[in-house]
Order: structure tokens, then C-alpha cells, then sequence
């Protein structure tokens, strides 16, 4: 081959940027599927029909999530400074407060889900909220995972400042995730 | 390795199976990828040539029994032959070619075996559902729900494991290349899979979507919408269509680029236009917005101003590299000689097939003719992806020799070469002009749903028919070669592993 060029690939990072292409996956994954709830949404309106029956859906429950994974933005930003900082007791507690909040969103949309008494044929609406939202719980429970992971290797201290790419590429999928949610807050929860 | 690892037994090397299944090494993935894809193509193209003799006979059901059979293997058609055949093709070309070029490794090397053997797995189901009576719905209702809800299944499979191995590619890309080669001193090969990789991390994900929408609606009760048997493919079909096809085509630009500039000796002039014309043409590429089933009523997508411009837009900028090829030609003529290598033709008629196809795409969508829906949408599909083909087939000839070692078979890969471009024009011409006779994208078994009943394309279809066969004919020739060329490299191996335990 004529341009081959051996040599020892040196640019650091390669995790945090292979988390960005993933996680820019991710969010094209959730851009399709807000495209089209959004588009179908506009069509119903449009012709008069109704979107969700009538209290249907609560704005307490999504505001509490949108609270809770909020918080746990902030304390996976306080993970990232404790690893920047080689404090290991400070990330230990910031991620496994930022996994129980995670743990925290998705056991409040179970709940609200057994209880909301809208069947998931009942309408298009109610078959894409479910795929939204329950796409969202997977995503949030793959970080989760990936937290714990984090946080055997800082107990083990492998999670230093030195080492710390795991680290930013978890915070990283873990704002996507909180950003999604954003979304789904602003507009399943509150525009209805 | 540890003092205990010196030990080891001398009949413990691993079979050709176990190191196929174990490995991490790029050759090994590559080759899987490409003898897997190449097969599914080889496959696809068969379904088609089946789909062609109904065609034939419009009048009566003579190969498949009904409409619904019929419409599962004009889908399976081409579903394999984009998710399941180029595009693994290319991503095994990738996985080699582009750490090379790079002047690396590939990062992530088992990230990259988990996508290789995801989307085997996943093909293998998305074949299985298809042959169960499944495939992605049918326009009368009649298939198998389970083997349905198997295909999509499979589908999400065959997109993860293309998107995983596009992200070890684009990293490789991005953060693995040599250091203080930029991109803009990346070959053509490696700048197009960027590019190409970007759009596919783009649009997959948004085809999974779709996907994932079709199958929680399908599963375990009556459909509300999405997953209506005679709802799916309309649903996904935007994948296998103008403009999203365009980005299989974008790599075999850059492969053609490289192969004709080794083949000449020229390196090509304006490069920097070249990387931004290709990058344009990646980005004009992306198509998950024209999805057609959920068109507001009076505004069908495919006729909205976005559609059209990029539509036309894409013309000047496959031009311009078209360009760009014919003065690399130009100026390194007097080094092709008499008998140019084979790899180099082939990769120019693909570059040849693009430009035709763009132009179909354009003529189709103008909204005058009426041609949406119709036979034009096929041709436009047939050239793209016969390009295609052809350029990744040119590709691994290219570089055969460090995937496989050597062995390869110029004259046979030529011969194929040429047999395959022949059926692609035959096929793609006539459907052509049955498209501009009114006759249906998809036909039916009955000159009903053929389209205008009186537009005469039976003669058409025939000739359709005989360049469908010479496209499989072809693909049985580059299959032979590429089997030959492993058996020969794997003979030459054997023989050097023999003389240096000899000389040992």
C-alpha cells in the first residue's frame, strides 16, 4: 500500500471521543423517534383530534424526574472533579449518588407507568410515549451499569487523573442522557 | 506473557473456525465481513433475478404464489443487499485498509469483533425471518407475525454492529492516525469512510428508531399503526432509496481515487476540491428525513423543495469528482499501458455508475414526470448500488494481497467485473424506461398493480431480466476468484510455515 505510515498511534483520548460517536448515535436514535412524535403530534392537532385523553398525562412525575436527573448532572460533574483532582473518597461518593439518582428516575417512571391507565394501544400517542420513554430508561440504565463499572475501578484506584478518560466519557453519555430527557420533559410532560 | 505460556502443547494452534471466532486481528474481521456481505449480495442479487422472471409474466403467478411472497423477496432484495451486503462489505475493507492508511492500529480491535460477529448473527435472523414468511411486512397482511417480529430483530442487530464498527473506524480515523498526518493528508479511502461513517452514525440510528417503533407495535397485540403488516417496509424503505443510497457509493469514490492514482502513478491535482467535494456528496447523502409514511397530507416529502435541491445538488458534486478522476486519467494515461489492471477498470465504471445513477435521481424527482413510485426509483437503486459493488469488489482486488495474501486472480476478477457493470446497465437501463412507461417500482404479480396496463413493458422486463442473471453470473465469478485466491494464499502459507519448521 502506498501510503502506509507505521507508526504508534499517539493522540490520547481515544475513549471520550469513541463515547461522542456513540453517544451522538445515541441522540440521532432519539432525534428520529422526537421527529416523529413531534410530526405526528402537529398532524393530530392540525386536524382536531386529541393527542393524550384528558389528564392523562401528570406534570408531577416527569418534573420530579427532570429534578432528580438534573441533580445527577451535577454530581457526575463533581465525579469528573474528584478524578481531575485524584480524590478518590469525593468521586466514590459522586458516583454512586449520581447511579442512585439514576436508579432514583427510573424506579418513579415504573411507578407512574403501573399507574397511568393508558394502555400502550391505545393510541399512537400512547405507543410512542412508551417507546420514548422506555428507550430513555434503557439509556439511563446502561449508564447506571457503567457508573458501577467506574466505580469498582476507583475503589480499586484505577480511576486517577491520569486515567481519567473512562470517567469523561461516562459524564459525557450521562448529560446526553439528562439532555434527552430535557426534551421528553418539555415536550411529553409539559406541552403534552 | 508469563514463563508459563512457553510451554505450549505443538498441535495446540487454533482451526480456521476458532481463529475466525476468536480473533481480534484486523484481517481476520475483514475477511469475515467480506466473505459475509459478499454472500448476502450474491444472495440479494438472486432474489432479485427470481423477482425478474415474475415479472416476466405479469399476467399469471408463475414463481411466487401470491403478491405478499412476491413483495418479501423485491424487500429481502434489497435489504441484503444494502444492510446486509455493501455496507458490511465496506465496513471489512475499513477495518484493514483504514488503520493502514492511517499509519496506525485499529483502535478498539474488540469492540470491532463484537460488531463483526452482532451483525453475522443478526443477518443470519434477518435472512431466517425473510425465508419464514416474515421479511418487513407485506402489502396484503399475509405473512408470519413472529417471523416479522424475528426480521426486525435481526435488522436491530445488523444496525448495532454497523454502528459499533463504524465508531471503532471513526476513531481509528480521529484519534489514531499517525502523528502529524492531518486529515487533509488522509488518502481518498480513509477521507470518504469518515465521512461515510459519520452519515451512517447519522442515519442507523434513526432506520433503528423506526425500527424499534415498528416492533413494540407489532408484538402481542393488534397493531395500532406502526407495526401494521402493510405499514413496515413503507416505514424503512427510505433507507433503501434516493438520497440515503448515495452514501454506499461515497467510499467506492475514494477507492477509486486511491486505485487510480497508484495505478497511474499520478497523484491527483485540486485535492483539496476532492475532499470537499466528497464531503459534500456524503452530506447530501444523509436521507433519513424523506420518510415517506409519515408525509403531512398535500406535502409528500419527496416533493418539498429539500428533497428536490439535494437531488440536484448532488449532480455538480459527483461532476467535479468525476473530474478530478478523468484528469488523473489524463495525466497518467502513458502509465495505464496496453493492459491496465484490472482493479483500475472496474473502479472507474463504478465511478461511471455513480454519476448515472445521480442523474437518474435527479430526473426522477422532478415533479412534472410523475416518476415517484415508479421503475425510475429502481434504476436509480441499481446503478447506485451495482457501483457500488463494483468499487468494493475493486477494493478487496486492490488490496487482496495484504487482507488474504497472495493469490489474487486478476483476469477471473475481470471477467466478473465486467459481467456484473453489463447486468447493472442492462437492468438498470430497462427499468429505466419502464419507470418512464408508467410501470411500478414494485409490480405486483398482475399488470394491475404493474402499473399503466397498456405501457408495454413486457419486452423490457425480459431484457431486465437477462441483465439480473449476468449481475449473478458475475457474482458467482468474483466469488469463485475471491475462494481460489484464499485457497492459494492459505496453500502458500501452509508451505512457508512447513519450510521454517524444516529449517528450524
Amino acid at each position: 500500500m502506498a501510503s502506509t505510515i507505521p507508526a504508534v498511534p499517539t493522540r490520547p483520548r481515544t475513549l471520550v471521543i469513541a463515547s461522542a460517536f456513540g453517544t451522538g448515535s445515541v441522540l440521532m436514535y432519539f432525534g428520529g423517534l422526537f421527529a416523529l412524535y413531534f410530526s405526528i403530534r402537529a398532524d393530530t392537532l392540525a386536524w382536531g383530534s386529541e393527542w393524550y385523553p384528558e389528564g392523562a398525562i401528570q406534570l408531577v412525575p416527569g418534573g420530579m424526574n427532570m429534578a432528580t436527573l438534573a441533580m445527577s448532572a451535577i454530581t457526575m460533574a463533581w465525579a469528573v472533579q474528584a478524578v481531575l483532582n485524584d480524590d478518590r473518597v469525593h468521586a466514590m461518593i459522586a458516583m454512586a449518588l449520581t447511579a442512585v439518582l439514576g436508579i432514583a428516575m427510573v424506579n418513579q417512571t415504573v411507578f407512574y407507568f403501573k399507574d397511568i391507565g393508558l394502555p400502550i394501544d391505545s393510541s399512537e400517542a400512547a405507543t410512542m410515549l412508551y417507546v420514548i420513554v422506555g428507550s430513555h430508561l434503557v439509556m439511563v440504565a446502561v449508564g447506571v451499569l457503567w457508573l458501577g463499572i467506574l466505580l469498582l475501578r476507583t475503589l480499586g484506584g484505577q480511576d486517577t487523573n491520569r486515567h481519567r478518560d473512562l470517567v469523561s466519557a461516562a459524564a459525557l453519555y450521562w448529560y446526553a442522557a439528562v439532555a434527552v430527557y430535557s426534551v421528553i420533559w418539555v415536550g411529553i410532560y409539559i406541552a403534552k | 506473557m508469563t514463563t508459563t505460556d512457553t510451554a505450549a502443547a505443538p498441535d495446540s494452534s487454533p482451526t480456521v473456525l476458532e481463529e475466525a471466532v476468536t480473533s481480534t486481528d484486523p484481517n481476520t474481521l475483514s475477511r469475515v465481513w467480506g466473505f459475509g456481505g459478499m454472500t448476502s449480495v450474491l444472495l440479494g442479487a438472486f432474489a432479485g433475478l427470481l423477482v425478474g422472471l415474475e415479472r416476466l409474466g405479469l399476467v399469471s403467478a408463475d414463481v411466487f404464489s401470491s403478491a405478499d411472497e412476491m413483495f418479501q423477496f423485491w424487500s429481502a432484495h434489497r435489504v441484503a443487499l444494502v444492510l446486509l451486503g455493501v455496507l458490511p462489505v465496506l465496513m471489512g475493507l475499513a477495518t484493514t485498509v483504514v488503520p493502514r492508511q492511517c499509519g496506525g492500529l485499529l483502535l478498539f480491535p474488540r469492540a470491532a469483533a463484537l460488531a463483526c460477529w452482532t451483525w453475522l448473527i443478526g443477518a443470519g435472523m434477518t435472512i431466517a425471518g425473510f425465508l419464514a414468511d416474515g421479511g418487513l411486512g407485506t402489502p396484503g397482511g399475509a405473512g408470519q407475525r413472529q417471523a416479522t417480529a424475528l426480521t426486525l430483530m435481526g435488522l436491530l442487530l445488523v444496525i448495532g454492529g454497523l454502528l459499533l464498527a463504524s465508531v471503532c473506524v471513526m476513531t481509528t480515523i480521529v484519534s489514531g492516525r499517525a502523528a502529524g498526518t492531518g486529515l487533509r493528508d488522509l488518502p481518498f479511502t480513509a477521507w470518504t469512510m469518515l465521512v461515510a461513517a459519520t452519515v451512517w452514525t447519522g442515519m442507523l440510528p434513526v432506520l433503528a428508531a423506526n425500527t424499534v417503533l415498528v416492533y413494540v407495535d407489532l408484538r402481542g397485540r393488534p397493531a395500532v399503526r406502526f407495526g401494521a403488516e402493510d405499514a413496515i417496509w413503507e416505514q424503512l424503505s427510505w433507507m433503501f432509496t434516493h438520497p440515503a443510497v448515495y452514501v454506499l457509493a461515497l467510499p467506492v469514490i475514494g477507492i477509486a481515487l486511491d486505485v487510480l492514482a497508484r495505478a497511474t502513478g499520478i497523484t491527483q491535482s485540486n485535492r483539496d476540491v476532492l475532499l470537499v467535494a466528497t464531503a459534500a456528496f456524503g452530506f447530501l447523502s444523509f436521507g433519513a428525513f424523506a420518510q415517506t409514511f409519515f408525509d403531512t397530507p398535500g406535502t409528500p416529502i419527496r416533493e418539498e423543495a429539500l428533497s428536490v435541491v439535494a437531488a440536484f445538488a448532488i449532480v455538480p458534486v459527483v461532476l467535479a469528482i468525476l473530474g478530478g478522476v478523468a484528469d488523473t486519467l489524463r495525466r497518467g494515461a502513458s502509465n495505464l499501458g496496453s493492459k491496465p489492471p484490472a482493479e483500475a477498470v472496474v473502479a472507474l465504471v463504478a465511478v461511471l455508475l455513480v454519476v448515472v445513477g445521480t442523474v437518474i435521481g435527479v430526473v426522477h424527482v422532478i415533479a412534472p414526470l410523475d416518476l415517484l413510485g415508479t421503475a425510475v426509483e429502481g434504476a436509480n437503486f441499481t446503478f447506485v448500488v451495482g457501483a457500488a459493488v463494483l468499487g468494493v469488489g475493486a477494493g478487496f482486488h486492490h488490496w487482496g494481497d495484504e487482507i488474504v495474501g497472495p493469490g489474487a486472480r486478476p483476469g477471473l476478477f475481470l471477467l466478473g467485473g465486467l459481467a456484473l457493470a453489463f447486468g447493472v446497465v442492462l437492468s438498470g437501463a430497462t427499468d429505466l424506461i419502464s419507470g418512464l412507461l408508467d410501470q411500478n417500482d414494485f409490480t405486483g404479480v398482475t399488470i394491475a398493480a404493474a402499473g399503466y396496463p397498456g405501457s408495454g413493458v413486457d419486452a423490457l422486463n425480459l431484457v431486465s431480466m437477462v441483465g439480473s442473471l449476468a449481475v449473478v453470473a458475475g457474482l458467482v465469478v468474483w466469488m469463485v476468484a475471491g475462494i481460489l485466491h484464499m485457497a492459494t494464499a492459505q496453500g502458500v502459507s501452509v508451505r512457508n510455515t512447513t519450510s521454517e519448521k524444516g529449517a528450524a
